[in-house]
Parts: structure tokens; C-alpha cells; sequence
């Protein structure tokens, strides 16, 4: 069973981006299972999502503790948050950011890709220029990543569930996963 | 699948289910108390002099029904026009808003129906009764002598009205200044009375000689003469040039014979003459001082009129009477008594004495004497005692054995000398020789008891006339009967004026005319105390469906067969306009 | 065909395949979802359904037993605070022997203010009635939700489907969704045996004197005791169209299990991981899920528990002053055999609190360490608080 976690903030589709790739990895095959943290929403707050997939039916219906990667939406919240509480050793972290970030200390470890999100929703005009959507892009990111789901899925998904400007996200998820950057882990 | 449709439901279910129709469960035999429409008298009606249907009157106007509104009034005052213009509106005094915020402004409304009517030129429809072989004669056209014939006239008979001056009205012409009564608001309502076959003679005095010559023509005679004659000062002076009479001073002004003044006019008086003259000399540019010999609150003119009087500058001088008038290099010397209240009354009124040596001079152009009137002549008054007299609330019945019988009415025996009294006085009379005709003199005091509003002295033409009205329990209906949660506050209208300096400038009418949506905001405001409105409440609220709408006037009727007398509706009454009685319980086939 | 849902949209499309014709409720967190869903579905025509907005719980239960009076298949949702709004009526929608049909997800009490998961709403409304049917995963939601109106309307009795707050009512996972055709077979339009009609006019619910009024609380009680019986037969019905069967009760491995540990609701689906885990390990360990919380199966329970050495029942619920509700009616269940395993009671995730896979084992390994068990019920997993001032030390 594999367990990733999301982080973002209230308003950027961070949930909406658990279920997409819920129903990508389904189409691909997986048994899944998302949710969010469950709370109160407000917009701008720091919001965390999950995704559990397996080739079998998943019983466990507690929170996620030990994530086996890491997907971060807005860079911002390094500051504040321990995005690595919790993640496997070896685990992948995707990180919304234009570069590498400049201490890698943090991340020591893990194996680290990046990927500009936030341009790429700007360039599809996906929201607004001060709340752009990146969560599709991240996902176009996330499959590149994780060699999984396929990007047909993941364009099927969204097609089937985003009801505005579906075209542009599917063209940033592409963008994304063309774009996206691997760090070698620094042994 | 099938098995579905096959398979009946054998399910066990018992519940409380009944086809049968409930109309055979009479509950209406399981009644203790038996709730019933019951209107009931509101206080502000039992209250107004004329026992005018105050609620009806507002509910009328709240419906938009302007017309039926003002015949409402109609039917018990010939005067809404007068009254709503002069008239102290003691009403509003009892009306039971005052104990939830503030009472409704009647006169107002009042005033609004008439101005209504006569911008519509609408002719009134008022119940006449068949013509009667019976004529009166009717001495004096003030408005008692007015309403005496209006409701004789109503009630069938033939009365004349003989006027000694040149014009009807009496006090309402020669007295109320301009600016409280415009004159054609008057003489539209004295046509009003025309038109149902009053005839009025105008410039014919009266004599004794005259009177015992009516009588050979005439069954009655209502002598209304009122009290014309104002009473002197009975001090030093009283004649000098520059004294005058404040009546009479009225009565120029009407006349059009505007008197010019200057410097300082001194009124002496309390009463609403006082105040008028005390007024239209304001008006004429001089200081005023009204010179009162007990205190502010012991004058009998009303209240809001002494308000309005120091509102235009009119200086109030309590506990001071004149005692000497001296002339002094073309004006006058007044001196001056300091008056003492020693006690109060059981009115509360102040009793007094002169306080020694305090006396002071004053120095003014004009005085004016308004102590009070009487009688121009001593046989205007009622006899003291004699044989058969019938002294009434508002009138003095002289029965003759052999001629027409007299009644005595109007300020010649009010105690509270007012338009609305005296229409008091009218209806009384009319009342009185209606029974005298019909039922003798014995019945005169048992049929006035019978047509109280409320408790009285008001009685009621309606009720006289057999009307809807007289189905009305003579019980008031207290605050404390209504339900006031159906009740929201509202500020009470404020009637507009014409500001201070504009009033001083001209005899201009001070009160203004109101609009028909402000006033039938002003309407809803009445809590229709003791008469169904067709709110519907009892209706709504009856668990048993045993309060049913129907065709009859009152729109609905309880059907006893079902009602078990919970109660609900006559609690649910905001206007206790239903009562709860005990059911007979015995022998109830 | 099986999507990936979420909890919420489960109940939600169940209900639109069940034809429900009356719709009322008044938003409460976590239960939003359910009504936001089937309100789209009214106003887009998916659904041919009144929706009735309503101004609280109380009206909205108000408003459905009059519409079920008239012989319409209805449903509503709530939680928590609006299905304590809702406790009169719930008593008269029995009372009166409507099968009016309600998704409640189970949400703590306030206060303090929590909109998380406990099952302490649901059956602190026990005696009121209701059927009630506990929950594990979307597509037993799904299926029970479509289930109770063959329930509800064959005796006559309102039933309440249960779903854990976001544990289930905000999960995705993929769950089959049948087509309506299928649906229909299942769940033919509502007959009602009884229906206010203005050309036969009846009286409902009038008074009933002592004479008459025990004998109609008499019949709930059969009519409960023939839905235990008609529930079976109706999952036979069910599992014959769409192949699934979800059991008023559910014994995983029990018949030679020294532990048996008892559970409802979504600590069951983790409950059984752990078993399985545990069960790896040579473990004895047995698991009883209870899904029909009324009528309570008690000879089933008695039958299925009869080997095993002790029972851990394990209440995400507490009756103040008494213990875990569910662990109470085990032990009455059992109380007057002659020979039946000591209960265990155990107390966790009240408000929300996870109940992660630890503390499933560690409550198995308590039990099974313990000579006897104690007459309070074991707290699991709390903080230690400063008392005076209630805040975590």
C-alpha cells in the first residue's frame, strides 16, 4: 500500500487534486482511498489531503502517519510546516518551486524534484494571476515522479470531473510532467 | 424480482387510524363554556361626549373605507368637520393604546374623514326614519341647537331653527377663531343638516311673546341660546374705554371688523375664551398676559389650546386677579391682587385667598374681561325646581300638560361647555322628545339608560335607532381584556402645524391636512377594542374546526355541535370582541 | 459500475436510485453533502423529487412525516445537534408507523463544539423507534441506503442508515453504483398500506386511551422483531441482483477465536486489517461487526459468540454514568444464559480521535493478558489533563 500526502492551502484544489489522482489511479487499475484532513475550511489555511492506493481493497480507515511521498502545492509553507513529519525514508517530495530550494539540509534523506507549478498555471490562465490553480499541474508532476498513474488516466480524470476549462488543465498536468526536475539525493 | 408484488405484507401494524368521519364525534357535548361573539364598548367611545363608534370609525379607515368611515361618525355627530378641528378629544384620554405606547390620534382622523368627504363633495347616506306628524321648534342655532335638529330631522320630525343674528353657527361662528375653524368647513356641515329638511330662520329674536306663540304652532321647543353674555369684572374700572369684552372681541374679528391694537393687551380669564382672545390679539401684534386668579393647571380651557398659547408668546400671570382699573395717559392702570391657594378641591382644583399687601400695578393698552358667560336672558336658563321638571345629563326637560314641552339644552346647563357637549345636549333632546312622543314622559330616563355608550351619560342615535350597534355589551373593554401580543408598536401620527412665526402672521388654519396613506397608518394603530375586525383569529386558532366562515355580516359563526369550549378562540382575540360564558348545563335539549 | 465516491455522494446516489419523492433537511456539517448533492439532483431533474426547505431538523422531520402520511417515499439527513432537534418527531415517525427513510452521520455532541466522528447522536436515540443500521464502508452505504426502504416500508418502521463522520462521509473510494434498472427491481415504486387520500378521508394518529395504547407499542415491538427476520430474506433478495451482502451481523473468523473483539461502524473495515495482521501472527482473534443496532440481533450475537473466551467490545460512544452503549447491550444480550464470555468494554476515538491499528491490538492484547474483566470500561489512549483548568499538562 502506498500512502502520499498533499499539502496546501484552502482554495488551491489541494483536495480536489486527491481525488483527481484517486480516480486516475482507479482508472489505472488501483483500489484508493482519499480524504482530507478533516476540519474546518477556510481559505488560505494550510490544508493536508491523502491518498492510499493499493492492488487490493485497503481496510484501514485511520489518518496517514507515515506517508510514502510528499506533494507540496505552495513553497510558502516550508517555512511553517514539517512537510517531511512522517515520510518514509527514500520517499519522493514534489515541491511546487521555480528552483531547487538553496538548503537542501531539510530534506536530507528523501529524494527531492521540483516543478513550477504556479507558471505553468499562470501560462493556462488557470485562476487568477494572485490564486493561481496549480493542482493539476502538480499532478501532471506527481506521474512523472512516481512513473504512475498514466497521463491518459490522469487526462480521463480530469476531463470526467474538472467542469471548468478542462483543456488548460489537462495541457498543464502535460506541461508539468515534461517539466518537472529530479534532484539526486546528495549521499 | 417478483416476489415483491406476490408476496403480502403480513407486517405487523396497528395504528391509530380512523375512516370513520369525525363529524360523528359531537365534542360540542363535551362543553363546559361556551365562547360567543360578543362586541363590547371601547372606552374611547364610551368616553367621547357624542358616543361616537370610535373603533369602527378607525376600522373602517383602515379598510380604505373613507365614505363609510366619516357616516360612522355621522350617524352620533353631525360635526366631524367641527369636531375634528376643536373638539378636546377627551377619547383619547381613555384610549387603551395610551397603556401600550401611545393613544391614537382620533381627532386627527377625525378631521381627515370630514376633509375626505368634503374634497369628494360625497353626500352622506344616513339612516331617516318615516316622516312623524310632530314639529319642534328649535330657538338658537349654536351647536346644540344644530344637533337638536339634525336628529330630530334623522328621527322624522319637522324642526325649525330660529337664530336671533344674521347667520347659523352661534358660538362655532362668532367665538372658535378662524384659525382653529375655517368658516366654510362650518357652514358645509350646517348644510348638511339643511339638507335633511332643517329649515333655519336667521335674524329672529326671540321673545318670551314668541315663545308662547310657537307653541300653538310647534309640540316642542328646545331653547339652545346659549350663553352670549359675558359676566363683568365687577371692579373699579370695568367701563373705561380700552376694556373690552373678549367675546365680543371674537366676534368683530369674525365679523371682519379687525380692531387695531397696540403696545400691551391684558386677558383676564382661564377659559377657552380667555385663550382666544388671548390668541387672535397675539395675532394682531401686541404683547399678551392672560391674568389668572388660581393656577395654570386649575384653567378650565384645554390643555394643548393654553400649550399653543404660550407657544405664540402669550405670557401666563397665575394667582392674580384685578381689583382696580385706573385710566392713565391713555392707557390703563391695572392693579393687581397676589392670590394664595389655601387647599385643593376634590378635583384637585386650587381653592384661594388674597395673599395681604401684595399688590402690584401694571401698565397695558387693552384688557379684555373673559371671566366667563351666562344667559343673555334670565328666562334662557332651566327653572331651579318645579312640577316635572327632568333634570338630564345634558339637557332640562319642562313637560307641559297641555302645550309643547320644553327642553333646555347647550351651554345653558353644561358644566363642560364644549362643541361636543353641546352635540351631547342636541342628541339628548331629540332622544327625550322622541320618548315623550312615542312612550310619555315616565320612559325618558329608562330609554336614555337603555342607549348608554358604556356605562354613559353618551348615548347612542345608533342604538336609538335599533342599529347593529345596540347588539353591543355596554361593558368596557380594559387593556387588560385584549391581547396585546397580536399588537406592535408604532409611533403615534404627529399632526402637522404651521410653525410658530407662520401662526403669529395671519388667522391661517394651524392645524394641516394629512394624507390618506398616513392616515390609514394612523387607523391601523387602533386596537378595535370590543369589535370583531375579521382578523380571523378565532378561526385560525379553534382545534375543533367548529369556527366556520359564512355569509352573515359578522362572516363567521361557531358551530356548537363541535366546539367543546376550549376557549382558544376568545383568548386568541386580540380585541375581546368574543366571550367565554359558563353553558347552561341543565335541560340543554 | 463502480466510481470513486465519496461517503456522502454514496448515500446520496442511493437515494436517487431508491426514487425518493420528498426531500427535506437543514444543513449541519459533516452531513452537508448528502443534501447538497440530491439538492442538484432535484433542481437539474436527475431526481423527481419536492425538496423542501425548512428552517430546522424539527421542520424537517415535521415536514416528511406529513409527507409520508400522504404515501410518498422520503428521506432526510442530519447529525449530531440536528438529529437532538429532531428527538420528538423521530418518537411520532415511528409512532405513527411511517417508513420515512434518514441518512444520520454520526458527529460528536457539542459542547465543546466538535464536528467529528461518535456514535453517541445515533444511539442516544435508541429507544425512539428507529431502525438502525451501522455502516463500514461507501458501498455498504450505498447499498443499505437503497436496502432500508424495503425495510422501512415492509414494517411499517422509519430507518436510520449511520455513517461515521469523514471517516466515511468524506472518504473517496471506488464503490459499484448500480443502474437504476437494477435498482427498480429491487425496490419497486413505495405501496403504502396506509395514506391520508382526500377521496377516502382518514384520521391519523388521534388518541389512543390506555385501553388500546400498550397494545400499539406491543405491535412496534413485533414489527421490529419481523424486521430482524425480513432482513435476512431481503439481503437474499438483494445479493440475487447485485451480488453483494452485508449481513445484520458479520462474523470474521470467530468460530475458533479465544478473543472476539465487537465493533460498528468504520473501526470495523480497520478492525479487520488488524485481525488479519494479528491472525498472521498465530493470534486467536475473531472479530464481530454489529450493523443492526435496532432491533438488536441478540440471538445471533448469542450464537456466534457462544466459543469464544472473552469478548472486547469496542464503543466509539459513552452513556454517561454507565459505560459504552454497545458494550451494555452486549452484556444484556447475554446476561440470562447460563454460560456466556466475560465483556470487556473499551472506550475509544470519542470526538474524532483516531483509532489507528495500534490501539485495535492493543486493546486485543489487554483482553487477552487480563484474568478478568473490570467493571469500569477502559478509557483508551487518554491524555493526561490538568483537571483544574482543562488544558493538557
Amino acid at each position: 500500500m502506498m500512502e502520499i500526502r498533499f499539502h496546501g492551502r484552502g482554495g488551491q484544489g489541494t483536495v480536489v487534486a486527491t481525488i483527481l489522482l484517486a480516480k486516475a489511479f482507479f482508472q489505472d487499475g488501483y483500489y484508493v482511498q482519499s480524504f482530507p484532513l478533516f476540519g474546518v475550511e477556510r481559505r488560505g489555511a494550510p490544508v493536508e489531503a491523502y491518498l492510499r492506493l493499493d492492488r487490493k481493497e485497503i481496510l484501514i480507515r485511520t489518518n496517514v502517519y507515515t506517508p510514502d511521498h510528499v506533494v507540496v502545492l505552495d513553497d510558502t509553507l516550508l517555512e511553517g510546516v514539517d512537510v517531511t513529519f512522517g515520510l518514509k525514508p527514500g520517499g519522493w517530495i514534489l515541491l511546487n518551486k521555480p528552483s531547487p530550494p538553496a538548503d537542501l539540509e531539510p530534506f536530507a534523506g528523501f529524494k527531492l524534484a521540483f516543478v513550477d507549478a504556479t507558471q505553468i498555471a499562470l501560462k493556462n490562465l488557470l485562476g487568477t494571476r494572485t490564486h493561481p490553480i496549480v493542482n493539476t499541474a502538480m499532478m501532471g508532476g506527481l506521474a512523472r515522479v512516481l512513473g504512475m498513474p498514466a497521463m491518459t488516466a490522469i487526462a480521463g480524470a480530469i476531463r470526467n470531473e474538472v467542469p471548468s476549462k478542462p483543456k488548460a488543465n489537462i495541457k498543464a498536468a502535460e506541461m508539468a510532467y515534461k517539466r518537472v526536475r529530479v534532484l539526486e539525493p546528495d549521499e | 424480482m417478483a416476489t415483491q408484488k406476490t408476496q403480502t405484507n403480513t407486517a405487523p401494524l396497528l395504528i391509530p387510524c380512523s375512516y370513520l368521519t369525525t363529524e360523528s364525534n359531537k365534542t360540542g357535548s363535551w362543553r363546559f363554556l361556551r365562547p360567543q361573539y360578543e362586541e363590547k364598548t371601547a372606552p374611547c367611545s364610551a368616553a367621547c361626549p357624542a358616543g361616537v363608534d370610535i373603533p369602527r370609525v378607525e376600522m373602517l379607515t383602515a379598510q380604505g373605507l373613507f365614505k363609510e368611515a366619516w357616516e360612522t361618525i355621522l350617524a352620533e355627530n353631525p360635526f366631524p368637520g367641527i369636531c375634528g378641528r376643536v373638539c378636546y378629544h377627551p377619547c383619547e384620554q381613555y384610549c387603551n393604546r395610551k397603556e401600550f405606547d401611545e393613544p391614537v390620534a382620533i381627532h386627527t382622523l377625525e378631521r381627515f374623514l370630514a376633509d375626505t368627504a368634503s374634497r369628494y363633495e360625497l353626500k352622506p347616506t344616513l339612516e331617516k326614519l318615516p316622516a312623524k306628524r310632530q314639529k319642534l321648534a328649535i330657538i338658537g342655532s349654536g351647536p346644540s341647537g344644530l344637533a337638536a335638529a339634525y336628529f330630530l330631522a334623522r328621527l322624522g320630525y319637522q324642526a325649525d331653527i330660529f337664530e336671533a343674528l344674521t347667520e347659523p353657527g352661534g358660538v362655532l361662528r362668532w367665538g372658535i377663531p378662524v384659525y382653529r375653524l375655517p368658516v366654510d368647513i362650518l357652514e358645509k356641515e350646517i348644510v348638511q343638516i339643511q339638507e335633511l329638511g332643517v329649515r333655519i330662520r336667521c335674524g329672529k329674536f326671540v321673545s318670551q311673546q314668541f315663545i308662547e306663540e310657537l307653541k300653538d304652532t310647534y309640540d316642542g321647543i328646545f331653547l339652545g341660546c346659549g350663553h352670549a353674555q359675558s359676566l363683568p369684572l365687577k371692579i373699579p374700572g370695568d367701563d373705561l374705554h380700552g376694556v373690552e369684552d373678549g367675546l365680543q372681541f371674537l366676534g368683530k374679528i369674525r365679523r371682519g371688523q379687525v380692531p387695531q391694537l397696540h403696545g400691551t393687551a391684558a386677558v383676564i380669564g382661564g377659559g377657552n375664551t380667555a385663550i382666544d382672545t388671548a390668541r387672535s390679539a397675539a395675532r394682531l401684534g401686541v404683547k399678551v398676559l392672560l391674568i389668572y386668579r388660581r393656577r395654570r393647571q386649575d384653567m378650565p380651557a384645554f390643555d394643548e389650546e393654553v400649550e399653543m398659547a404660550q407657544e405664540e408668546g402669550v405670557e401666563i400671570w397665575e394667582l392674580q386677579t384685578p381689583v382696580k382699573i385706573e385710566p392713565k395717559d391713555g392707557d390703563l392702570l391695572v392693579t393687581l391682587q397676589r392670590m394664595r391657594t389655601i387647599e385643593e378641591d376634590s378635583q384637585g382644583r386650587a381653592r384661594i385667598q388674597p395673599e395681604s399687601n401684595k399688590r402690584q400695578e401694571i401698565r397695558v393698552q387693552h384688557l379684555f374681561k373673559a371671566i366667563g358667560a351666562s344667559a343673555a336672558e334670565r328666562w334662557y336658563d332651566p327653572p331651579k325646581k318645579g312640577r316635572g321638571v327632568l333634570r338630564l345629563s345634558n339637557c332640562v326637560l319642562v313637560p307641559q300638560s297641555q302645550s309643547a314641552a320644553l327642553v333646555y339644552g347647550g351651554d345653558l346647563v353644561a358644566n363642560i361647555k364644549s362643541v361636543v357637549h353641546a352635540v351631547a345636549s342636541g342628541k339628548q333632546a331629540a332622544v327625550a322628545f322622541d320618548t315623550l312622543f312615542k312612550d310619555g314622559v315616565a320612559s325618558i330616563e329608562s330609554t336614555l339608560q337603555a342607549e348608554f355608550v358604556g356605562e354613559g351619560p353618551a348615548i347612542s342615535m345608533e342604538i336609538h335607532m335599533g342599529g347593529p350597534r345596540s347588539q353591543r355589551n355596554h361593558r368596557t373593554v380594559h387593556y387588560e381584556d385584549l391581547n396585546s401580543d397580536y399588537f406592535r408598536f408604532s409611533p403615534r401620527i404627529t399632526e402637522p402645524r404651521l410653525l410658530r412665526e407662520e401662526r403669529l402672521q395671519s388667522f391661517g388654519e394651524i392645524n394641516l391636512k394629512i394624507g390618506a396613506s398616513l392616515a390609514i397608518r394612523e387607523a391601523e394603530r387602533c386596537f378595535n377594542c370590543g369589535i370583531c375586525n375579521q382578523c380571523d383569529n378565532c378561526r385560525l386558532f379553534c382545534p375543533d374546526i367548529a369556527v366556520m366562515r359564512d355569509d352573515n355580516p359578522k362572516g363567521r359563526h361557531i358551530n356548537y355541535d363541535y366546539c367543546k369550549g376550549c376557549g382558544l378562540c376568545v383568548v386568541e382575540c386580540p380585541r375581546n370582541a368574543m366571550t367565554l360564558g359558563e353553558e347552561r348545563l341543565c335541560n340543554k335539549s | 459500475m463502480q466510481q470513486v465516491l465519496e461517503g456522502s455522494h454514496a448515500v446520496a446516489e442511493a437515494v436517487r436510485l431508491a426514487r425518493a419523492q420528498v426531500i427535506s433537511a437543514y444543513p449541519i456539517t459533516p452531513q452537508t453533502h448528502i443534501v447538497e448533492r440530491l439538492s442538484e439532483y432535484c433542481a437539474d431533474g436527475t431526481l423527481d423529487a419536492r425538496y423542501l426547505r425548512v428552517e430546522s431538523e424539527h421542520s424537517a422531520l415535521a415536514a416528511l412525516i406529513g409527507a409520508a402520511s400522504s404515501g410518498v417515499r422520503t428521506f432526510t439527513a442530519t447529525s449530531s445537534q440536528g438529529l437532538a432537534l429532531m428527538h420528538e418527531l423521530l418518537h411520532w415517525a415511528s409512532g405513527a408507523r411511517l417508513p420515512i427513510v434518514m441518512a444520520e452521520v454520526n458527529r460528536a455532541m457539542a459542547p465543546g463544539w466538535n464536528i467529528w466522528a461518535d456514535q453517541t447522536d445515533s444511539l442516544a436515540q435508541r429507544d425512539t423507534g428507529w431502525i438502525q443500521l451501522y455502516c463500514e464502508d461507501g458501498q455498504e452505504v450505498l447499498d443499505t441506503t437503497i436496502q432500508a426502504y424495503r425495510l422501512a416500508e415492509w414494517v411499517n418502521l422509519p430507518v436510520m442508515v449511520i455513517l461515521d463522520a469523514f471517516f466515511l462521509s468524506h472518504t473517496y473510494e471506488p464503490v459499484d453504483v448500480p443502474d437504476q434498472e437494477a435498482a427498480d427491481r429491487f425496490l419497486p415504486p413505495y405501496q403504502p398500506r396506509f395514506m391520508l387520500d382526500l377521496e377516502n378521508p382518514c384520521a391519523f394518529s388521534q388518541l389512543a386511551p390506555p385501553n388500546i395504547y400498550m397494545e400499539m407499542r406491543y405491535n412496534i415491538q413485533t414489527a421490529m422483531d419481523e424486521s430482524l427476520a425480513y432482513f435476512d430474506q431481503m439481503e437474499t433478495e438483494f445479493e440475487g441482483i447485485f451480488g453483494r451482502r452485508h449481513g445484520a451481523v458479520e462474523a470474521i473468523q470467530c468460530e475458533d477465536a479465544e478473543v472476539i473483539l465487537i465493533t460498528s461502524g468504520t473501526v470495523t473495515s480497520t478492525s479487520r486489517q488488524v485481525v488479519a495482521d494479528l491472525r498472521h501472527k498465530g493470534e486467536k482473534v475473531g472479530l464481530l461487526k454489529i450493523k443492526l443496532f435496532r432491533p438488536f440481533p441478540v440471538s445471533r450475537i448469542r450464537e456466534l459468540t457462544g466459543t469464544a473466551s472473552k469478548l472486547a467490545v469496542i464503543d466509539r460512544n459513552f452513556s454517561f454514568g454507565a459505560s459504552g452503549i454497545f458494550a451494555q447491550e452486549i452484556r444484556a444480550a447475554l446476561c440470562n444464559l447460563p454460560a456466556h464470555p466475560p465483556v470487556y468494554g473499551y472506550i475509544v476515538g470519542l470526538g474524532g480521535r483516531d483509532v489507528t491499528t495500534e490501539v485495535i491490538e492493543n486493546i486485543y492484547y489487554l483482553t487477552k493478558n487480563s484474568t478478568a474483566p473490570q467493571q469500569e470500561s477502559v478509557w483508551m489512549g487518554l491524555h493526561e489533563v490538568n483537571h483544574a483548568i482543562g488544558h493538557p499538562r
